[in-house]
Protein backbone atom coordinates (compact mmCIF):
# COMPACT_ATOMS: atom_id res chain seq x y z
CA UNK A 1 0.00 0.00 0.00
CA UNK A 2 1.37 3.41 -1.09
CA UNK A 3 0.57 6.77 -0.24
CA UNK A 4 -1.19 7.41 -3.54
CA UNK A 5 -3.78 4.64 -2.86
CA UNK A 6 -4.39 6.24 0.63
CA UNK A 7 -5.10 9.47 -0.89
CA UNK A 8 -7.57 7.76 -3.84
CA UNK A 9 -9.59 5.93 -1.19
CA UNK A 10 -9.53 9.26 0.90
CA UNK A 11 -10.98 11.28 -1.69
CA UNK A 12 -13.40 8.19 -2.62
CA UNK A 13 -14.65 8.25 1.10
CA UNK A 14 -15.65 12.24 1.20
CA UNK A 15 -17.38 11.90 -1.92
CA UNK A 16 -19.12 9.19 -1.09
CA UNK A 17 -19.73 9.87 1.93
CA UNK A 18 -21.33 13.01 1.37
CA UNK A 19 -23.33 10.83 -0.97
CA UNK A 20 -24.77 9.37 1.78
CA UNK A 21 -26.51 12.06 3.91
CA UNK A 22 -25.73 15.38 2.58
CA UNK A 23 -25.65 15.59 -1.04
CA UNK A 24 -27.19 14.38 -4.26
CA UNK A 25 -28.08 10.78 -2.62
CA UNK A 26 -27.38 9.23 -5.73
CA UNK A 27 -26.86 5.67 -4.22
CA UNK A 28 -22.88 6.01 -5.07
CA UNK A 29 -22.61 5.40 -1.42
CA UNK A 30 -23.87 1.75 -1.69
CA UNK A 31 -21.14 -0.95 -1.03
CA UNK A 32 -22.16 -2.26 -4.64
CA UNK A 33 -21.07 0.81 -6.19
CA UNK A 34 -18.53 2.07 -4.07
CA UNK A 35 -16.19 -0.32 -3.86
CA UNK A 36 -16.27 -1.10 -6.99
CA UNK A 37 -15.49 2.72 -7.69
CA UNK A 38 -12.35 2.55 -5.36
CA UNK A 39 -10.93 -0.94 -6.42
CA UNK A 40 -10.58 0.44 -10.59
CA UNK A 41 -9.21 3.95 -8.90
CA UNK A 42 -7.09 1.53 -7.07
CA UNK A 43 -6.59 -0.91 -9.71
CA UNK A 44 -8.13 -3.83 -8.44
CA UNK A 45 -11.98 -3.72 -10.05
CA UNK A 46 -12.87 -6.94 -9.11
CA UNK A 47 -11.24 -6.71 -5.01
CA UNK A 48 -14.00 -3.90 -4.93
CA UNK A 49 -16.67 -5.94 -7.02
CA UNK A 50 -15.93 -9.28 -4.36
CA UNK A 51 -15.95 -6.82 -1.40
CA UNK A 52 -19.43 -5.06 -2.49
CA UNK A 53 -20.94 -8.32 -2.90
CA UNK A 54 -20.40 -9.25 0.81
CA UNK A 55 -21.78 -6.05 2.23
CA UNK A 56 -24.20 -5.22 0.12
CA UNK A 57 -26.85 -7.08 1.53
CA UNK A 58 -25.82 -6.87 5.10
CA UNK A 59 -27.08 -3.76 6.51
CA UNK A 60 -29.53 -2.91 3.45
CA UNK A 61 -32.48 -3.86 5.83
CA UNK A 62 -31.28 -0.62 8.06
CA UNK A 63 -33.29 2.15 6.76
CA UNK A 64 -32.17 5.72 7.66
CA UNK A 65 -35.79 6.45 8.94
CA UNK A 66 -36.13 10.30 10.76
CA UNK A 67 -32.61 10.85 12.73
CA UNK A 68 -31.91 7.11 12.80
CA UNK A 69 -28.23 6.60 11.57
CA UNK A 70 -27.44 3.25 9.75
CA UNK A 71 -23.84 1.12 10.40
CA UNK A 72 -21.43 3.15 7.78
CA UNK A 73 -21.65 0.36 5.39
CA UNK A 74 -19.89 2.93 2.68
CA UNK A 75 -16.73 3.45 4.80
CA UNK A 76 -16.54 -0.13 5.56
CA UNK A 77 -16.66 -1.08 1.62
CA UNK A 78 -13.77 1.50 0.98
CA UNK A 79 -11.27 0.89 4.27
CA UNK A 80 -11.86 -2.87 2.82
CA UNK A 81 -10.99 -2.23 -0.67
CA UNK A 82 -7.88 -0.94 0.05
CA UNK A 83 -6.76 -3.10 2.56
CA UNK A 84 -7.83 -6.21 0.78
CA UNK A 85 -6.59 -4.78 -2.85
CA UNK A 86 -3.47 -3.31 -1.81
CA UNK A 87 -2.56 -4.22 1.67
CA UNK A 88 0.88 -6.58 1.70
CA UNK A 89 0.22 -9.54 4.63
CA UNK A 90 2.49 -12.30 3.24
CA UNK A 91 -1.07 -13.33 1.18
CA UNK A 92 -1.68 -12.66 -2.29
CA UNK A 93 -3.08 -9.24 -2.58
CA UNK A 94 -6.83 -9.56 -3.50
CA UNK A 95 -7.11 -13.61 -2.80
CA UNK A 96 -10.37 -14.54 -1.26
CA UNK A 97 -9.14 -14.91 2.23
CA UNK A 98 -8.11 -11.70 2.18
CA UNK A 99 -10.76 -9.92 0.98
CA UNK A 100 -12.51 -12.16 3.76
CA UNK A 101 -11.40 -11.29 6.35
CA UNK A 102 -10.83 -7.17 5.74
CA UNK A 103 -14.52 -7.14 5.19
CA UNK A 104 -15.02 -8.64 8.12
CA UNK A 105 -12.79 -6.66 10.45
CA UNK A 106 -13.98 -3.91 9.06
CA UNK A 107 -17.48 -4.74 9.40
CA UNK A 108 -17.49 -4.91 13.30
CA UNK A 109 -16.35 -1.37 13.19
CA UNK A 110 -18.94 -0.54 11.07
CA UNK A 111 -20.66 1.18 14.77
CA UNK A 112 -17.48 4.31 14.62
CA UNK A 113 -19.41 5.90 11.28
CA UNK A 114 -22.68 5.90 12.91
CA UNK A 115 -20.52 7.68 15.69
CA UNK A 116 -18.49 10.23 13.81
CA UNK A 117 -22.28 10.99 11.66
CA UNK A 118 -24.17 11.60 14.95
CA UNK A 119 -21.20 14.03 16.23
CA UNK A 120 -21.65 15.89 12.34
CA UNK A 121 -25.90 15.86 13.07
CA UNK A 122 -24.70 17.67 16.53
CA UNK A 123 -22.27 19.78 15.38
CA UNK A 124 -24.54 21.30 12.22
CA UNK A 125 -27.00 22.73 14.83
CA UNK A 126 -24.71 25.41 15.73
CA UNK A 127 -25.26 27.10 11.64
CA UNK A 128 -29.24 26.82 12.73
CA UNK A 129 -29.12 29.05 15.74
CA UNK A 130 -26.24 30.99 13.86
CA UNK A 131 -28.36 31.09 10.38
CA UNK A 132 -31.55 32.06 12.75
CA UNK A 133 -29.25 35.05 14.09
CA UNK A 134 -27.99 36.10 10.83
CA UNK A 135 -32.10 36.65 9.55
CA UNK A 136 -33.27 38.74 12.10
CA UNK A 137 -30.48 40.57 11.35
CA UNK A 138 -31.11 41.15 7.92
CA UNK A 139 -27.97 38.75 6.65
CA UNK A 140 -29.90 36.61 4.42
CA UNK A 141 -26.49 35.85 2.53
CA UNK A 142 -25.53 33.57 5.30
CA UNK A 143 -28.14 30.96 4.72
CA UNK A 144 -26.20 29.70 1.53
CA UNK A 145 -22.72 29.96 3.60
CA UNK A 146 -24.14 28.57 6.57
CA UNK A 147 -25.78 25.77 4.85
CA UNK A 148 -23.01 24.59 2.59
CA UNK A 149 -20.62 24.49 5.79
CA UNK A 150 -22.56 21.54 6.46
CA UNK A 151 -21.15 19.91 3.36
CA UNK A 152 -17.33 20.17 5.56
CA UNK A 153 -18.48 18.72 8.83
CA UNK A 154 -20.05 15.87 6.84
CA UNK A 155 -17.13 15.34 4.42
CA UNK A 156 -15.08 15.29 7.51
CA UNK A 157 -16.96 12.95 9.57
CA UNK A 158 -16.82 10.73 6.32
CA UNK A 159 -13.04 10.75 6.32
CA UNK A 160 -12.45 10.31 9.88
CA UNK A 161 -14.65 7.35 10.16
CA UNK A 162 -13.06 5.97 6.75
CA UNK A 163 -9.00 6.70 8.90
CA UNK A 164 -10.44 4.85 12.21
CA UNK A 165 -11.97 1.90 10.39
CA UNK A 166 -9.20 1.45 7.89
CA UNK A 167 -6.22 1.63 10.48
CA UNK A 168 -7.92 -0.86 12.62
CA UNK A 169 -8.55 -3.27 10.25
CA UNK A 170 -5.21 -2.88 9.23
CA UNK A 171 -3.95 -3.93 12.59
CA UNK A 172 -6.31 -6.90 12.65
CA UNK A 173 -5.15 -8.12 9.32
CA UNK A 174 -1.51 -7.67 10.63
CA UNK A 175 -2.31 -9.47 13.48
CA UNK A 176 -4.95 -12.56 11.82
CA UNK A 177 -1.91 -12.98 9.25
CA UNK A 178 1.44 -12.12 10.11
CA UNK A 179 1.55 -12.73 13.69
CA UNK A 180 -1.36 -15.75 14.39
CA UNK A 181 -0.26 -17.14 10.98
CA UNK A 182 -3.97 -17.62 10.30
CA UNK A 183 -4.20 -17.64 6.02
CA UNK A 184 -4.02 -21.17 5.64
CA UNK A 185 -6.48 -22.71 7.94
CA UNK A 186 -9.34 -20.29 6.55
CA UNK A 187 -8.55 -21.43 3.38
CA UNK A 188 -10.77 -24.19 3.06
CA UNK A 189 -13.67 -22.63 4.56
CA UNK A 190 -13.31 -19.27 2.44
CA UNK A 191 -15.73 -20.46 -0.18
CA UNK A 192 -18.62 -20.97 2.30
CA UNK A 193 -17.64 -18.10 4.12
CA UNK A 194 -18.20 -15.97 0.72
CA UNK A 195 -21.71 -16.88 0.69
CA UNK A 196 -22.41 -16.41 4.20
CA UNK A 197 -22.55 -13.26 4.01
CA UNK A 198 -25.17 -12.28 1.41
CA UNK A 199 -27.02 -15.00 3.02
CA UNK A 200 -27.29 -13.53 6.33
CA UNK A 201 -28.07 -10.29 4.58
CA UNK A 202 -30.82 -11.98 2.67
CA UNK A 203 -32.75 -13.38 6.10
CA UNK A 204 -31.95 -9.84 7.39
CA UNK A 205 -33.96 -8.06 4.65
CA UNK A 206 -36.67 -10.99 5.03
CA UNK A 207 -36.78 -10.65 8.64
CA UNK A 208 -37.57 -6.64 8.57
CA UNK A 209 -39.65 -6.46 5.10
CA UNK A 210 -42.83 -5.99 6.36
CA UNK A 211 -44.21 -8.32 3.49
CA UNK A 212 -46.80 -10.86 4.39
CA UNK A 213 -45.90 -14.44 3.54
CA UNK A 214 -42.33 -13.30 3.06
CA UNK A 215 -40.66 -16.58 4.14
CA UNK A 216 -42.93 -18.46 1.78
CA UNK A 217 -42.39 -16.05 -1.29
CA UNK A 218 -38.29 -16.45 -0.50
CA UNK A 219 -38.66 -20.21 -0.14
CA UNK A 220 -40.77 -21.54 -2.85
CA UNK A 221 -38.15 -18.83 -4.99
CA UNK A 222 -35.01 -20.29 -3.67
CA UNK A 223 -36.36 -24.14 -4.27
CA UNK A 224 -38.05 -23.73 -7.54
CA UNK A 225 -34.30 -21.86 -8.90
CA UNK A 226 -32.60 -24.24 -6.89
CA UNK A 227 -34.23 -26.98 -9.00
CA UNK A 228 -33.96 -25.12 -12.40
CA UNK A 229 -30.30 -25.05 -12.04
CA UNK A 230 -29.61 -28.43 -10.78
CA UNK A 231 -32.00 -29.54 -13.71
CA UNK A 232 -30.32 -27.69 -16.41
CA UNK A 233 -26.55 -27.79 -15.38
CA UNK B 1 -54.51 40.08 -7.80
CA UNK B 2 -51.72 39.68 -9.93
CA UNK B 3 -49.65 36.45 -9.73
CA UNK B 4 -45.97 36.90 -10.71
CA UNK B 5 -44.65 33.74 -12.18
CA UNK B 6 -41.64 32.03 -11.48
CA UNK B 7 -38.81 32.44 -13.97
CA UNK B 8 -37.47 28.48 -15.43
CA UNK B 9 -34.44 29.90 -14.59
CA UNK B 10 -34.92 30.36 -11.02
CA UNK B 11 -37.13 26.46 -11.01
CA UNK B 12 -33.96 24.99 -12.22
CA UNK B 13 -31.92 26.62 -9.36
CA UNK B 14 -34.06 25.27 -7.06
CA UNK B 15 -34.44 21.80 -8.57
CA UNK B 16 -30.49 21.73 -8.69
CA UNK B 17 -30.32 23.14 -5.02
CA UNK B 18 -32.89 20.19 -3.72
CA UNK B 19 -30.03 17.72 -4.34
CA UNK B 20 -28.23 19.53 -1.44
CA UNK B 21 -31.29 19.68 0.97
CA UNK B 22 -29.66 17.69 3.85
CA UNK B 23 -25.93 19.52 3.79
CA UNK B 24 -26.49 20.95 6.68
CA UNK B 25 -28.91 18.29 8.67
CA UNK B 26 -28.79 18.92 12.38
CA UNK B 27 -30.84 17.01 15.15
CA UNK B 28 -31.63 20.64 16.07
CA UNK B 29 -33.08 22.05 12.64
CA UNK B 30 -33.52 18.88 10.98
CA UNK B 31 -33.75 19.55 7.36
CA UNK B 32 -34.90 23.36 7.68
CA UNK B 33 -32.00 24.82 7.23
CA UNK B 34 -31.58 23.37 3.97
CA UNK B 35 -35.27 23.61 2.78
CA UNK B 36 -34.54 27.64 3.14
CA UNK B 37 -31.80 26.96 1.11
CA UNK B 38 -33.41 25.56 -1.77
CA UNK B 39 -36.70 27.83 -1.97
CA UNK B 40 -34.43 30.93 -1.17
CA UNK B 41 -33.76 32.16 -4.89
CA UNK B 42 -37.73 31.74 -5.48
CA UNK B 43 -38.32 33.68 -1.95
CA UNK B 44 -35.98 36.72 -3.48
CA UNK B 45 -38.05 36.42 -6.47
CA UNK B 46 -41.48 36.45 -4.69
CA UNK B 47 -40.22 39.13 -2.01
CA UNK B 48 -38.12 41.91 -0.92
CA UNK B 49 -37.29 43.78 2.50
CA UNK B 50 -38.66 42.80 5.22
CA UNK B 51 -40.96 40.71 4.14
CA UNK B 52 -38.27 38.29 3.10
CA UNK B 53 -37.09 38.38 6.45
CA UNK B 54 -39.71 37.38 7.94
CA UNK B 55 -40.73 34.31 5.39
CA UNK B 56 -37.45 33.42 5.89
CA UNK B 57 -37.62 33.16 9.34
CA UNK B 58 -40.66 31.39 8.83
CA UNK B 59 -38.93 28.61 6.99
CA UNK B 60 -36.33 28.05 9.56
CA UNK B 61 -38.82 26.33 12.17
CA UNK B 62 -38.16 22.21 11.97
CA UNK B 63 -39.19 20.39 9.13
CA UNK B 64 -37.95 16.97 8.37
CA UNK B 65 -38.97 14.26 5.44
CA UNK B 66 -37.73 12.10 2.94
CA UNK B 67 -35.53 13.41 1.01
CA UNK B 68 -36.93 12.55 -2.75
CA UNK B 69 -40.68 13.22 -1.22
CA UNK B 70 -39.65 16.79 -0.74
CA UNK B 71 -39.63 17.60 -4.00
CA UNK B 72 -43.87 17.83 -4.09
CA UNK B 73 -43.64 19.55 -1.38
CA UNK B 74 -40.74 22.08 -2.38
CA UNK B 75 -42.86 22.48 -5.55
CA UNK B 76 -46.30 22.82 -3.73
CA UNK B 77 -44.53 25.74 -1.57
CA UNK B 78 -43.63 27.69 -4.88
CA UNK B 79 -47.08 27.61 -5.48
CA UNK B 80 -48.31 28.80 -2.69
CA UNK B 81 -45.53 31.56 -2.34
CA UNK B 82 -46.02 32.80 -5.74
CA UNK B 83 -50.10 33.69 -5.04
CA UNK B 84 -48.38 34.45 -1.49
CA UNK B 85 -50.59 32.09 0.52
CA UNK B 86 -53.34 34.45 -0.42
CA UNK B 87 -55.56 31.96 -2.63
CA UNK B 88 -55.43 28.73 -0.95
CA UNK B 89 -56.06 29.84 2.43
CA UNK B 90 -53.16 27.58 4.40
CA UNK B 91 -49.34 28.97 4.59
CA UNK B 92 -46.40 27.32 3.77
CA UNK B 93 -45.64 26.49 7.11
CA UNK B 94 -49.23 24.31 7.54
CA UNK B 95 -48.59 23.17 4.25
CA UNK B 96 -45.04 21.61 5.43
CA UNK B 97 -46.80 20.35 8.43
CA UNK B 98 -49.55 18.62 7.16
CA UNK B 99 -47.30 16.53 4.50
CA UNK B 100 -43.76 15.91 5.93
CA UNK B 101 -44.46 12.92 8.08
CA UNK B 102 -47.13 10.79 5.53
CA UNK B 103 -44.63 12.21 2.45
CA UNK B 104 -41.73 10.88 4.88
CA UNK B 105 -43.78 7.29 5.55
CA UNK B 106 -44.37 6.70 1.67
CA UNK B 107 -40.54 7.93 0.63
CA UNK B 108 -38.57 5.40 3.23
CA UNK B 109 -41.00 2.90 2.11
CA UNK B 110 -40.85 2.88 -1.34
CA UNK B 111 -37.24 4.52 -1.87
CA UNK B 112 -35.52 2.73 1.17
CA UNK B 113 -37.57 -0.15 1.60
CA UNK B 114 -39.01 -0.97 -2.04
CA UNK B 115 -36.79 0.48 -4.80
CA UNK B 116 -33.17 0.06 -3.32
CA UNK B 117 -33.24 -3.59 -2.45
CA UNK B 118 -35.04 -4.11 -5.69
CA UNK B 119 -31.83 -2.51 -7.44
CA UNK B 120 -29.43 -4.20 -5.05
CA UNK B 121 -30.26 -7.89 -5.78
CA UNK B 122 -30.59 -7.34 -9.31
CA UNK B 123 -27.52 -6.26 -9.19
CA UNK B 124 -25.97 -9.29 -7.38
CA UNK B 125 -26.80 -11.01 -9.69
CA UNK B 126 -24.11 -9.40 -12.20
CA UNK B 127 -21.81 -9.42 -9.52
CA UNK B 128 -21.56 -12.99 -8.48
CA UNK B 129 -20.54 -13.57 -12.06
CA UNK B 130 -17.94 -11.17 -11.60
CA UNK B 131 -19.61 -9.21 -13.86
CA UNK B 132 -18.16 -4.94 -13.74
CA UNK B 133 -21.37 -4.29 -14.97
CA UNK B 134 -23.17 -4.48 -11.66
CA UNK B 135 -22.45 -1.05 -10.19
CA UNK B 136 -23.65 0.71 -13.09
CA UNK B 137 -26.88 -1.18 -13.50
CA UNK B 138 -27.75 -0.60 -9.80
CA UNK B 139 -27.10 2.80 -10.09
CA UNK B 140 -29.16 2.90 -13.33
CA UNK B 141 -32.01 1.07 -11.90
CA UNK B 142 -31.88 3.16 -9.42
CA UNK B 143 -31.57 6.54 -10.09
CA UNK B 144 -33.64 6.93 -13.48
CA UNK B 145 -37.13 6.49 -11.13
CA UNK B 146 -35.65 8.32 -8.34
CA UNK B 147 -34.42 11.26 -10.86
CA UNK B 148 -37.50 10.99 -12.64
CA UNK B 149 -39.38 11.22 -9.59
CA UNK B 150 -38.02 14.40 -8.31
CA UNK B 151 -38.05 16.61 -11.27
CA UNK B 152 -41.72 15.66 -12.47
CA UNK B 153 -43.11 15.68 -8.32
CA UNK B 154 -41.01 19.14 -7.89
CA UNK B 155 -42.55 20.47 -11.71
CA UNK B 156 -46.37 18.64 -10.82
CA UNK B 157 -46.31 20.32 -7.57
CA UNK B 158 -45.42 23.93 -8.65
CA UNK B 159 -47.98 23.59 -11.45
CA UNK B 160 -50.78 21.60 -9.51
CA UNK B 161 -50.43 23.35 -6.22
CA UNK B 162 -52.26 21.77 -3.12
CA UNK B 163 -54.40 19.54 -6.12
CA UNK B 164 -50.53 17.44 -6.06
CA UNK B 165 -51.84 15.74 -2.17
CA UNK B 166 -54.45 14.50 -4.03
CA UNK B 167 -52.17 13.78 -7.09
CA UNK B 168 -49.64 12.16 -4.48
CA UNK B 169 -52.90 9.66 -2.92
CA UNK B 170 -53.88 8.83 -6.39
CA UNK B 171 -50.82 6.90 -7.07
CA UNK B 172 -50.84 4.69 -4.11
CA UNK B 173 -47.42 4.51 -3.26
CA UNK B 174 -47.45 2.50 -0.27
CA UNK B 175 -49.33 -0.43 -2.51
CA UNK B 176 -46.59 0.53 -5.24
CA UNK B 177 -43.86 -0.35 -2.50
CA UNK B 178 -45.63 -3.28 -1.42
CA UNK B 179 -45.26 -4.78 -5.04
CA UNK B 180 -41.37 -3.87 -4.86
CA UNK B 181 -41.10 -5.34 -1.85
CA UNK B 182 -42.56 -8.16 -2.65
CA UNK B 183 -40.72 -8.30 -6.04
CA UNK B 184 -37.55 -8.20 -3.95
CA UNK B 185 -38.15 -11.04 -1.16
CA UNK B 186 -38.84 -13.59 -5.09
CA UNK B 187 -35.28 -12.19 -6.59
CA UNK B 188 -33.44 -12.70 -3.38
CA UNK B 189 -34.71 -16.59 -3.53
CA UNK B 190 -33.31 -16.62 -6.67
CA UNK B 191 -30.28 -15.07 -5.89
CA UNK B 192 -29.67 -17.11 -2.85
CA UNK B 193 -30.50 -19.90 -4.84
CA UNK B 194 -27.59 -18.85 -6.89
CA UNK B 195 -24.99 -18.43 -5.37
CA UNK B 196 -25.27 -21.90 -2.90
CA UNK B 197 -25.97 -23.57 -6.48
CA UNK B 198 -22.56 -21.77 -7.31
CA UNK B 199 -20.46 -22.82 -4.18
CA UNK B 200 -21.77 -26.35 -4.25
CA UNK B 201 -20.79 -26.96 -7.80
CA UNK B 202 -16.91 -25.24 -7.32
CA UNK B 203 -16.80 -27.36 -4.40
CA UNK B 204 -18.33 -30.58 -6.60
CA UNK B 205 -20.77 -31.39 -4.05
CA UNK B 206 -24.19 -32.31 -5.33
CA UNK B 207 -26.46 -28.92 -5.92
CA UNK B 208 -29.05 -30.38 -4.57
CA UNK B 209 -27.98 -30.65 -1.40
CA UNK B 210 -28.42 -27.00 -1.58
CA UNK B 211 -31.75 -27.50 0.27
CA UNK B 212 -29.65 -28.12 3.52
CA UNK B 213 -29.24 -24.45 3.37
CA UNK B 214 -33.56 -23.45 3.74
CA UNK B 215 -33.17 -24.33 7.90
CA UNK B 216 -30.24 -22.33 7.94
CA UNK B 217 -32.14 -19.46 6.65
CA UNK B 218 -34.84 -20.13 8.61
CA UNK B 219 -32.94 -20.42 11.73
CA UNK B 220 -31.37 -17.28 10.59
CA UNK B 221 -34.97 -15.15 9.50
CA UNK B 222 -35.82 -16.36 13.47
CA UNK B 223 -33.20 -14.92 14.86
CA UNK B 224 -33.27 -11.64 13.27
CA UNK B 225 -36.96 -11.22 14.36
CA UNK B 226 -36.11 -12.17 18.46
CA UNK B 227 -33.52 -8.69 17.25
CA UNK B 228 -29.63 -10.29 16.67
CA UNK B 229 -28.39 -7.53 14.52
CA UNK B 230 -26.67 -9.46 11.17
CA UNK B 231 -23.51 -8.37 12.14
CA UNK B 232 -23.13 -10.40 15.10
CA UNK B 233 -24.76 -13.12 13.50
CA UNK B 234 -22.04 -12.99 10.60
CA UNK B 235 -19.54 -12.46 12.95
CA UNK B 236 -20.63 -15.54 15.48
CA UNK B 237 -20.94 -17.85 12.51
CA UNK B 238 -17.81 -17.25 10.94
CA UNK B 239 -15.85 -17.40 13.89
CA UNK B 240 -17.45 -20.68 14.35
CA UNK B 241 -16.86 -22.36 10.53
CA UNK B 242 -13.37 -20.58 11.37
CA UNK B 243 -13.16 -22.60 14.34
CA UNK B 244 -14.35 -25.71 12.82
CA UNK B 245 -11.43 -25.48 10.17
CA UNK B 246 -9.01 -25.00 12.56
CA UNK B 247 -9.92 -28.10 14.75
CA UNK B 248 -10.08 -30.23 11.21
CA UNK B 249 -6.79 -28.70 10.31
CA UNK B 250 -5.54 -29.61 13.83
CA UNK B 251 -6.66 -33.23 13.96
Amino acid sequence: MIISHICTASIVSIVAGLDRTAAFQLMISRPIVVAPLTGWLLDTPLVGLEVGLLVELLWLCFLPVGASIPPDDTQVSIAATLLAGTGDYYIEAGSLSLVLVAVLSCCALGKIGQVFDGWARRFNGQFIIATQRAVAEGHLNHIGRNHLKGLLVFGFASWASFVVIGFCGALFLYLFFVVLKMGPPLEPVAGFLRILFPLVGAAAILANLKVRRSVTLYLASFVSTLMLFWFFK
Amino acid sequence: MTVVLLPKKIFIQTFFRSFLLQASWSFQGLQSLGFLFVLFPALEFFYEGEELKCVCARYLEKFNTHPYMASPIMGMCLALEEKQGKEAGISSQDLKEMTMFPYAAMGDSLFWGGLKPLAAVLSLFLAVKGSLWAPLVFLVLFNVPHLGCRLGWLWQGYRQGLDMIQIVQKWQLPDLAMRLKEATIVLLGSLSAFLVFHYLEMEKINPGLGVVFIPLLCVGVLLFKKGISSLTCVLLSAGFVFLLSLIWNWI
